[in-house]
């Protein structure tokens, strides 16, 4: 039994990793109230400038930053629309996915089928030998081992840090913390700004780690799965864990199903973490009813006197 | 803020606002798509003439360009009456593929049918079908709060992958050599086409349920209560308006129209189910309704204008190798530009003026 | 009939000297063409309270938010400890030393005392949550203001909240403190904690400015009282010199008004509406009956169960059976069977997002809940509809009168009068009124009083209020809730009513 479900949950770990950045990242974006949907445009873009990065500097580590940078550029035109001028959320996040994705098919065309240098699996000095833990979790490459301490983190920041408080008053009711003397306009543009830098980390990961390979379309909807993972985690970094590793674990057993050669059609067994999506989000209504939002989650702060 | 302007909101809104603010949109995605141009080593200017003329050029490239505009319409209307009641429905995409796969059922089931019985069936059929795949988001969002954003994306996914599956398996034409697609539908499954041109009979019926939607809209007591509902659940409650049924009702439409759309689009031009129907129309749909400020009217202009760019963009493609995702860019920055713009048909910008140190 | 404030028995300590500790020099805002504050001079002395005096709508709220930062003025200055300032937000403001605690609170409901209280401070990058607790808890005590630091704000009273945001500028060392309509939202005896809150915090050297449209309230607490009016200081008065309160009230409206209305008791009819062992959503065995020709206030404090009981009898939310019983039939019946006209009116206190249509003109305001009375078939008679609009607004004089004019360009008062004319129009049975003058000026109070009072006519009226001389003006009785039941039922006629009101609102029943 071992032989099969260690590889397996090993898989999870690793394709639940992007999955994990971004969410992290769309978490951190709503904890200051802005309703971000380009995730998945954000993560293209950041694919493949994390690609093109490690392609020409060889460098894989300069690449993934360079992802993060991607994905808060583009993370900073929604803030641009969005904050500034009051744009409405959702079709600015809607634009955003269709420029990011447009974009990196443009752009990206001429690399499709190249390799670039990126980040090997390698064995974490004494935890990999932990016992079948050690397999799951310590046999990876230096970026999953990133994607550990991430959440820590987070909740490190929300909870214990005054910044990290004034973003949480940001999102929940911006007025009040103007009349604390906060600046919510500038605490919105970090929070999307770093948010999207986690995301961009996501994407990175995929076209530098999950493949080194460049192909249109790798995100294949990993984005929208983040946003809805947020919904399912109710704005924790830890439940984000669970729910990026549920879908790390679908898309892995769906990956060596097809792989060992079953009669079920291929179109049927792609759907299943789309579909899946649908049941977390059905599941998570029952206990949370969507409570625990930032209460000014999607709303713009309109300018006075 | 910091460059010396503050935010004043206008007392009345600004007239000529809107068409300005597209303009402006249009020059700044253009200016931006030039500059991706020249960074590619190619001519910008030539690049503009080439999307011009393959969009306008000729009759044969206009006529072209409307053809496009008749399923993004289509798609559009239905993306509009929904957002008019804030249910963000981004499933058209897939509403849109599984009216094809419900007209394409019809068409395959009843080869021997005289059009006039197989086509109804067909548009019944595409209509139900898009119009389920919108109740489930629907009802779940009634039901359990389950964000409809989220479960209409999904649903498009999981559309495609459905009709992949049909087109690959069970309805695969035996004759294709292999290739993903079904059999050509009998004659009474084709719209025809009119006379002499490339146009066919679905833009006919299109303007009519056009025309018609815009009519229920303005003039009925129900279409009143939808836009009302829009200010939001508790509004409704209090006028006593069954929203709820609202809702169901409102995507249900959304989604037949999206239906329809993909049923038009499956038996005018392609004549079979194929996986190539699937080109994003739904997405660009809900650029043109924003683009339209879900106005009817100004959305047969905004399907018409997002046509042409994606009729010209095609032209680029085959005469100067761009590819198609030019397009999209261009949407994007677009709709990008307009939700930005949009801030000055309520506000403008004024000198900032230290009043204190003048006084 | 009023009721009763504590006496102040207090001289404004002169240790503190004669020196402004603020100064408003020729102040001016414009919003659009409207000018909400014209040149306005003011000294704010240190150790004193200054009362500002004036209608809603006199721009009492635009001055003082200039004052916190939120605004910036147009023309004139700010001059603190002789110095001039100019402060772009809040944060000028408070570190300035100037705190303000608004009408509707600046609170991060799901955050906690501690947390609120500590947002937007000076201090380490990184908190500790156990010492954040420690030192609240430190100066709450200090105040003595009783506050749990680490409960959340969610779960928090009125009052309560309240005392978290004096907590806020108190942890601030804030030398000037502003409060907004502070008793709006507090029982009679929350009332009289805050005014000695305030004269304590006052003897310490603090300036007050307390914002107010209560007359009572303003001669029983300020040390001196400046009156605003239309955007201008009207002029400044001693509270000791006050002859009588009709001259201070018509300094204040411009104009001589009517502090009490006349009202006649009518001979009350049918019964309109029966409330019956009414238990659940918050609800405790509630039991009233309203008839024909009847006023019954429910008064008590914000968030004591009033939502509740007049969603479920609007029908926005569903009562258990054969609880409620409208018109005489029971109330899944009623609901039913109800068509637009001679039914049930609810006038709710959010005007702008539940009575109206925000984006959309008045025809269709008028059509939101008459829309089956100008329908036939499945059309809309717009025209006809338009014409009435028109008809009303000049009924009811309200302005501007365009029938194109949005709900959102409304000002309160002519919201409140479409709502009513739209309602009115219905000849409703029963009418269920919550908070119907709130933020009103004088005039559109008195208005909205005249026609809730006529409209016993033909209904009877539910007037849900926290404004006990609205209640005392209107009602022919006064029921108190006090966390979901009724404490008491009393007659307004009753000599002792006025008094009885206040204690039964802070729970304490009359065993």
């Amino acid at each position: 039994m071992t032989e099969l479900i260690v590889p397996l949950l090993a898989a999870t770990v690793q394709s639940g990793t992007p999955v994990l950045f971004a969410t992290l990242g769309e978490m951190f974006t709503e904890k200051g109230g802005i309703l971000n949907l380009g995730v998945e445009g954000m993560m293209s873009v950041a694919a493949f400038a994390a690609f093109v990065t490690a392609y020409m500097t060889g460098s894989p580590w300069l690449g993934f930053i360079a992802g993060g940078i991607a994905g808060m550029l583009m993370a900073t035109l929604h803030g641009i629309v969005c904050i500034s001028c009051l744009g409405n959320q959702v079709v600015s996040g809607l634009a955003l996915t269709i420029l990011g994705v447009g974009l990196t098919k443009f752009l990206g065309t001429p690399y499709i089928g190249m390799a670039a240098p990126g980040f090997d699996k390698f064995a974490f000095p004494l935890l990999s030998d932990i016992p079948v833990l050690g397999n799951i979790f310590f046999r990876h490459d230096a970026l999953v081992y990133v994607s550990f301490i991430i959440p820590v983190l987070f909740w490190f920041f929300f909870r214990r840090t005054s910044l990290g408080m004034a973003i949480t008053a940001t999102g929940e009711y911006p007025q009040a913390a103007a009349a604390a003397g906060l600046k919510p306009v500038r605490l919105r543009y970090l929070a999307v700004g770093v948010g999207g830098f986690l995301v961009g980390l996501g994407g990175a990961y995929l076209s530098l780690a999950y493949t080194h390979l460049w192909t249109n379309g790798l995100s294949g909807g990993r984005g929208w799965i983040a946003v809805a993972l947020v919904i399912f985690a109710f704005w924790r970094p830890g439940r984000a864990v669970i729910g990026a590793y549920l879908f790390g674990g679908v898309m892995a057993f769906q990956l060596r199903l097809q792989a060992s050669g079953t009669n079920l059609p291929s179109s049927l067994l792609l759907m299943l973490p789309y579909a899946l999506t649908i049941i977390v989000l059905v599941f998570s209504a029952f206990r949370g009813r969507g409570t625990e939002a930032p209460a000014a989650l999607g709303t713009n702060i309109e300018p006075e006197g | 803020m910091t460059l010396g302007f503050k935010l004043k909101k206008r007392d009345e809104p600004w007239q000529w606002g809107a068409p300005i603010i597209l303009a402006g949109a249009l020059l700044f995605s253009f200016i931006v798509s030039s500059l991706l141009l020249e960074g590619q080593g190619k001519s910008a200017l030539d690049g503009l003439y080439i999307l011009w003329t393959g969009a306008f050029g000729s009759a044969f490239a206009f006529q072209g360009t409307f053809l496009k505009a008749v399923p993004i319409f289509m798609c559009s209307l239905g993306v509009a009456v929904a957002f008019r009641m804030q249910i963000w429905n981004i499933g058209a995409e897939g509403q849109f593929a599984l009216g094809a796969i419900g007209a394409t059922w019809m068409a395959l089931t009843f080869p021997n049918m005289p059009w006039y019985g197989q086509l109804p069936l067909m548009f019944i059929m595409a209509f139900i079908f898009g119009g389920i795949w919108a109740f489930i988001p629907a009802f779940l969002r009634l039901k359990l709060h389950v964000n409809e954003i989220i479960s209409t994306l999904m649903l498009n996914y999981i559309a495609i992958l459905l009709l992949e599956y049909l087109v690959f398996g069970v309805w695969r034409d035996p004759s294709s050599f292999g290739f993903p697609m079904t059999v050509e539908f009998s004659e009474g499954g084709i719209i025809a086409g009119i006379a002499g041109t490339r146009y066919h009979w679905g833009i006919i019926f299109c303007a009519i349920v056009g025309v018609l939607l815009w009519a229920f809209m303005r003039f009925t007591r129900m279409g009143f209560e939808l836009k009302a509902s829009g200010e939001g659940p508790r509004v409704a409650r209090y006028a006593g308006m069954p929203y709820g049924f609202l809702v169901i009702f409102v995507m249900c439409v959304s989604g037949g129209l999206a239906g329809w759309a993909g049923a038009i689009e499956t038996s005018a031009i392609l004549g079979r189910l194929q996986p190539s129907l699937m080109v994003g129309y739904g997405y660009t749909a809900i650029v043109v309704a924003w683009l339209a400020r879900l106005e009817p009217r100004n959305i047969a202009f905004a399907a018409f204008l997002l046509a042409a760019l994606r009729v010209g963009v095609e032209n680029m493609q085959l005469k100067m190798q761009i590819p198609a995702a030019f397009g999209e860019i261009m949407e994007g920055i677009i709709l990008l530009s307009v939700l930005a713009g949009q801030l000055f048909l309520t506000y403008r910008l004024e000198r900032k003026q230290d009043s204190a140190r003048e006084a | 009939m009023d009721h009763k404030f504590p006496t102040r028995d207090r001289t404004p300590a002169d240790q503190f000297g004669n020196v402004p500790a603020v100064r408003l020099v020729n102040l001016t805002k414009r919003f659009g063409k409207v000018i909400a504050n014209d040149s306005i001079n003011l000294d704010i002395y240190p150790g004193r309270i200054k009362a500002l005096l004036g209608e809603n709508g006199a721009g009492k709220s635009t001055m003082m938010s200039m004052l916190a930062g939120r605004y910036k003025p147009d023309e004139g200055f700010i001059e603190i400890g002789g110095k001039e300032v100019s402060f772009s937000n809040s944060k000028d403001a408070l570190e300035a030393g100037i705190g303000m605690v608004y009408q509707h609170f600046m609170l991060v409901e799901s955050m906690t005392v501690a947390e609120n209280v500590l947002l937007g401070q000076e201090g380490s990058f990184f908190v500790n949550p156990r010492e954040m607790v420690e030192r609240v808890r430190g100066i709450a005590e200090d105040f003595g203001l009783d506050i749990d630091p680490e409960a959340r704000i969610c779960e928090l009273s009125m009052g309560e909240k309240q005392r978290v945001e004096i907590l806020k500028l108190l942890y601030r060392e804030s030398q000037i403190l502003i409060f907004d309509e502070p008793t709006a939202v507090l029982t009679p005896e929350e009332t009289t904690r805050l005014f000695e809150a305030l004269w304590k915090m006052a003897d310490q050297g603090k300036s007050i400015v307390f914002i107010s449209h209560k007359l009572e309230e303003v001669i029983a607490l300020a040390d001196e009282i400046a009156i605003l009016r239309r955007g201008k200081i009207e002029g400044e008065v001693d509270p000791a010199s006050i002859e009588s309160k009709a001259d201070l009230a018509r300094r204040m409206v411009g104009k001589e008004v009517l502090l009490e209305i006349d009202r006649t008791p009518m001979e009350p009819g049918e019964e309109v509406l029966r409330v019956e062992n009414l238990t659940g959503m918050g609800l405790e065995d509630v039991n009233f009956t309203i008839r024909h020709g009847e006023v019954l206030a429910v008064v008590g404090v914000a968030g004591n169960g009033q939502k509740a009981l007049i969603e479920a009898i609007c029908g926005l939310r569903k009562p258990p059976r054969d609880t409620i019983f409208i018109n005489r039939k029971p109330w899944r019946k009623f609901f039913a069977e109800s068509t637009w006209k001679r039914s049930l009116s609810y006038i709710p206190e959010d005007r702008l997002g539940l009575a109206t249509l925000k984006n959309h003109n008045l025809v269709d305001n008028l059509l939101l809940t008459t829309r089956k009375g100008f329908a036939f078939g499945p059309w809309l008679d717009k025209k006809k509809a338009a014409t009435k609009a028109q008809d009303l607004i000049e009924k009811f004089d309200i302005r501007p009168p365009k029938i194109t004019a949005l709900a959102s360009q409304l000002s309160g008062g002519n919201l409140q009068k479409t709502v009513l004319a739209r309602e009115l129009f219905r000849e409703p049975v029963l009418i269920v009124a919550e908070q119907p003058s709130q933020g009103l000026d004088v005039s559109a109070t008195e208005e909205v009083w005249k026609r809730l009072l006529e409209v016993r006519e033909m209904a009877g009226v539910l007037l849900v209020t926290g404004d006990l001389n609205e209640a005392l003006q209107l009602a022919d009785r006064v029921a108190v809730i006090y966390r979901g039941r009724i404490l008491g039922m009393l007659p307004v006629g009753d000599e002792d009513t006025p008094g009885r009101i206040g204690p039964l609102m802070a729970g304490l029943s009359e065993e």
